[in-house]
């Protein structure tokens, strides 16, 4: 709890780490979001390459992250 | 290194792989993991540690809060003030959808049919529980890895585990106390 009330208190100065470890914590809830997202739209039957193509990327590196083999 | 783990520590990892290729869970096994088996262990050095700081009876506790964390895509509550600080409400986010994929959608668990096949993993944390494990048993100068090494390295690594061990008390410099009394030697 201390690490944690002590973090929201630096968060508005400049020490990096808070940044970085914002940043951090960022994209792990934005792998979990896009997971969520991917499998919806298979479960709705999307095609890899339409999810792709929403996401911005190729059909073969989403394919690759969520692929089943 | 295997070789040196005493029972109880290759029960701790049989019982985080477990956990991961049980009802649900994702693919990789996690440090989280790691804490779930060593609170199922009884008789352990580990266990007798946990005891001995008043986590006996607070077990479930501790499963709850490991639970909580996961259910917010496995960010600590450190992290989640981080993003509160830039703005963002995990919890609010989580809620949100949960509202629309069901609950534990951000817990990253497969629960879908063939999502998954195959063994589960030991994942980059977890393995680096176990390296630290080895470390603070050669600090230590025990000549096994015992569970207690393994929850040590718990407590010594940033994240989830440690987090909601010291939320119960339970710290590296408590453990080291109750494990080996005044307790000089420091851990890498």
């Amino acid at each position: 709890m201390t690490e944690a009330t002590d973090l929201a208190e630096r968060a508005g100065d400049r020490d990096p780490r808070v940044g970085l470890r914002a940043v951090a914590a960022l994209r792990r809830l934005l792998e979990q979001l896009e997971a969520v997202q991917v499998r919806n739209a298979r479960n709705q039957g999307w095609s890899w390459q339409e999810i792709a193509g929403e996401l911005g990327v190729s059909r073969q590196a989403v394919h690759k992250k969520y692929g089943r083999h | 290194m295997f070789e040196r783990f005493t029972k109880d520590a290759r029960s701790v990892v049989k019982g985080a792989f477990a956990y991961v290729e049980g009802a649900g869970g994702g693919q990789v096994v996690e440090p989280e993991h790691l804490l779930l088996a060593l609170l199922d262990r009884e008789g352990s050095r580990g266990s007798l540690a946990l005891a001995a700081l008043g986590l006996g009876e607070r077990r479930d506790s501790v499963r709850q809060a490991l639970g909580a964390a996961r259910r917010r895509a496995g960010l600590s509550q450190a992290e989640t003030d981080a993003l509160a600080g830039l703005g963002i409400d995990v919890e609010e986010i989580v809620a949100r959808v949960e509202e629309v994929h069901g609950a534990g959608a951000m817990a990253g668990d497969r629960k879908d049919k063939g999502w998954w096949s195959g063994r589960a993993s030991f994942g980059r944390g977890a393995k680096d529980v176990l390296e630290r494990s080895l470390r603070v048993a050669l600090a230590q100068r025990d000549r096994h890895i015992g569970d207690e090494h393994i929850l040590l390295a718990l407590t010594l690594r940033p994240g989830v585990p440690a987090e909601v061990l010291a939320d119960h008390g339970v710290t590296h410099a408590s453990l080291v106390r109750v494990l080996y009394g005044g307790g000089e030697a420091k851990a890498g």
